[in-house]
């Protein structure tokens, strides 16, 4: 064959291929239109793609209940917001419902449609204090929790119930060894388990929600008071930061390096034998794990005022431009009303008490008991109300903390942080 | 010191010699020193060419041997290279997920599309800068190349406002033209290098032979160029293939691509390693096997782009 009939040939192929997937292109092969007609009874929820498993559940008896068919839509978290900063702004959206991170929601008020009529007095006495008032942004409702998280003490019941350890530290400290209530105490048996290659904790430098919590317990508000003052660089600040580096000392090199993936994989492979984690993470550690079946739960430990934890909620909002309203609230107040399905996922969250206590005495979520605890400790608070807070926490709060864990003078760290979250607040 | 005598004495016996038996001699000598020298320049380059394949190699090795761990394996303080015990759950995990097959199918229809458009709009593109070689041909090509400095991130978001304007939000081929976007500024690059490459006497002959300018290119130049056009087929293929910003902005329900699924293993909650990286594996099969199929096009085409005509 010569190469001009060859190159016809192929010329003809590529040209017959090309029409049949331009043809294909018309819908691709993920399943219906984006975002269904004005009154259909489908509609597309965005959710981070640690949510869906949450949700799904919810999504299949909500259609039952209410004829609403749900597709999801499954982003990474770090381009999430970029996607719904991309949609908002347009005032196009591809999406009925969206699964928010709270600290989203003042960013996106302007664009998200007020659901008061859903927050019943009945509903409020189920959701967490903090995450009403959370959810209320400019005098209204614009999200409702879907699920809800919070750090917890997990600890090695083995190595804390083992004879021998418990005489040691009590010989050394004079109480008994048990999971830690207090600063002092999670600083004794982070000092204690310090040894043989092991660690006693871990300190996150990459992270900045532990770094908060401790400030609730010490008793200020975070970051900026309720008239947006910045008060970083208030004693409560400093103790709480002088508290986080102090365990420097006692876990693993690198601190400024740690984030939550490396800290779960530190616990989870028996290398520390406590941490301040995220509730969810008892139910995901690996059956295959050294440390699986052997980890004990308590609430966050308190400070001066006592127990504090900083809520991670997420909420189901409905976007003022979709075009399927009343399909997306009926599927948000369904959400809410299943919302103890979500238990049953992978993750095991949920957000409504009552559904957390539903649970709390079965084996297998032994860690909903402290996470109730903590949620509703009085000064559990949720993170500041201003749409500068991610810019805050990642050019602010993270750099200072791992400079601090790497050795900086916390005064003058505070003192610098407080000048760059006033210049970013102008 | 005592060496030096017992040099001098073949040397000065070498004398005696014939003077064609020292040429011989030397010419040996320097045959040999020449074999000593390719025999080390050989070594050299294999040794470089080891290196080479392990840093490049080793990562996806990893990737591979990280798919058949258990999930503590996966993240085993300090990590290990082997997997402790072979699993393939996180196959099963991989593409039990609702989606995959579809963002499959989603991301070799992009990828086909934006490629075909790469090449439908680069041939001609670059045959008229390197054949009619005009100011305002450099001028284009020169503009081809500062799109390339544009971060896409500053163009995703405004592309996506504009794919939904015109309706044609969450379909792959609203994603294809944005990867067009990313393909065809090095695809005219490329193709022009290599259509510079082709003898402008061979168009001529075909001319007299009666062929027109068009017939000429379709005949005779693309033909000479279709190994430089294997090439920039698969850079514009491995792209769109790869290409995860736009995908992530553009797609929802129905074109969601594979890259983003596989971001999504990792989540707020965690990041599940061995089903990421096994997704990852399977992922890279058909652009292992499009290289292999057009291995030959590909070597031919760069030495073609390598030699002036």
């Amino acid at each position: 064959m010569s190469s001009r009939t060859k190159i016809s040939r192929l010329a003809a192929v590529g040209g017959l291929s090309a029409a049949v997937v331009l043809a294909a292109s018309a819908c691709g092969a993920g399943g219906p239109a984006p975002s269904g007609p004005s009154g259909s009874s489908s509609i597309n929820v965005l959710v981070e793609a640690g949510g869906h498993a949450e949700l799904q559940p919810i999504a299949d008896q909500c259609k039952k209940d209410t004829g609403v068919n749900v597709n999801f839509v499954e982003l990474p978290y770090d381009g999430l917001f970029n996607r719904l900063s991309s949609e908002f702004s347009s005032g196009s959206v591809s999406f009925d419902v969206a699964a928010l991170d709270s600290v989203w929601l003042p960013s996106f008020k302007d664009s998200l449609q007020p659901i008061d009529e859903l927050f019943t007095d009945e509903a409020k006495k189920d959701i967490f204090p903090a995450l009403v008032k959370e959810a209320n942004v400019d005098g209204h409702f614009i999200g409702m929790p879907a699920w809800t998280n919070a750090e917890i003490v997990l600890y090695r019941k083995d190595l804390f119930e083992d004879p021998k350890n418990k005489a040691d530290f009590k010989a050394k400290y004079g109480y008994d060894l048990a999971a830690p209530k207090t600063w002092q105490q999670y600083q004794d048996i982070s000092a204690f388990f310090t040894k043989d290659g092991m660690y006693g904790t871990d300190v996150k430098g990459g992270v900045e929600t532990e770094f908060l919590a401790h400030v609730l317990q010490a008793g200020s508000p975070m970051v900026l008071d309720s008239n947006n003052n910045v008060v970083i660089d208030n004693a409560a600040h400093k103790q709480a930061l002088d508290f986080y580096t102090s365990l420097v000392k006692d876990a693993p090199a690198g601190a400024a390096q740690v984030d939550w993936a490396a800290a779960q994989n530190l616990f989870n492979q028996g290398k520390t034998a406590m941490t301040q984690f995220w509730a969810h993470a008892y139910r995901q550690i690996p059956k295959d794990s050294p440390v699986y079946g052997k980890v004990g739960t308590a609430p966050m430990i308190g400070g001066s005022a006592g127990v504090a934890g900083v809520p991670g909620p997420w909420y189901l909002s409905v976007p003022k431009a979709t075009k399927n309203a009343d399909a997306a609230k009926k599927f948000v107040k369904c959400a809410f009303d299943h919302n103890d399905l979500a238990i049953q996922s992978s993750l095991g969250l949920a957000a409504r008490i009552s559904a957390f206590q539903k649970y709390q005495d079965q084996p297998g979520y032994e860690s909903f008991k402290p996470l109730i605890e903590t949620l509703n400790a009085p000064a559990t608070a949720t993170r500041p109300a201003t749409a500068k807070w991610q810019q805050i926490v990642d050019t602010v709060l993270v750099p200072m903390l791992q400079k601090a864990v790497a050795g900086g003078d916390s005064s003058a760290l505070l003192a610098d942080a407080k000048s760059k979250v006033q210049a970013l607040l102008k | 010191m005592s060496t030096a005598p017992v040099q001098a004495v073949p040397a000065l016996k070498d004398t005696k010699q014939p003077a064609s038996a020292r040429t011989r001699r030397r010419r040996g000598v320097n045959r040999e020193g020449l074999e000593a020298g390719r025999r080390s320049t050989r070594t050299i380059l294999w040794v470089l060419l080891a290196a080479s394949l392990i840093l490049y190699g080793f990562p996806f090795l990893y990737l591979l041997l990280t798919s058949f761990k258990t999930p503590i394996d996966t993240i085993a303080v300090p990590p290990t290279i082997l997997p402790k015990e072979w699993t393939l759950d996180n196959y099963a995990n991989a593409l039990g997920r609702g989606g995959v097959l579809a963002s499959f199918i989603n991301s070799i229809q992009t990828a086909v599309i934006s490629t075909l458009l790469s090449l439908v709009l680069a041939v001609p593109a670059a045959y008229g800068i390197t054949r009619y070689k005009t100011a305002s041909g450099r001028v284009f090509i020169m503009a081809a190349l500062v799109t390339r400095m544009v971060p896409p991130v500053a163009i995703g978001i405004p592309l996506a406002s504009m794919m939904a304007s015109v309706g044609l939000s969450d379909t792959p081929i609203a994603l294809s033209i944005a990867h067009t976007t990313i393909s065809l500024p090095l695809s005219i690059w490329l193709m022009s290098s290599f259509f510079e490459s082709v003898p402008k006497d061979l168009e001529e002959a075909a001319t007299v032979d009666g062929c027109s300018r068009l017939g000429a290119l379709w005949r005779v130049v693309i033909p000479v160029v279709s190994g430089g056009i294997a090439v920039t087929a698969i850079f514009a293929f491995l792209a769109s293939w790869n290409e995860f910003l736009f995908a992530l902005l553009m797609t929802a329900v129905r074109s969601q691509t594979t890259p983003v699924v596989i971001a999504n293993f990792q989540t707020q909650f965690g990041l599940d390693w061995g089903s990421m990286t096994a997704l990852a594996a399977i992922y890279s099969i058909p652009v292992i096997l499009l290289t292999l199929l057009l291995q030959r096009k590909i070597v031919a085409g760069m030495t073609l782009g390598a030699v002036k005509g």
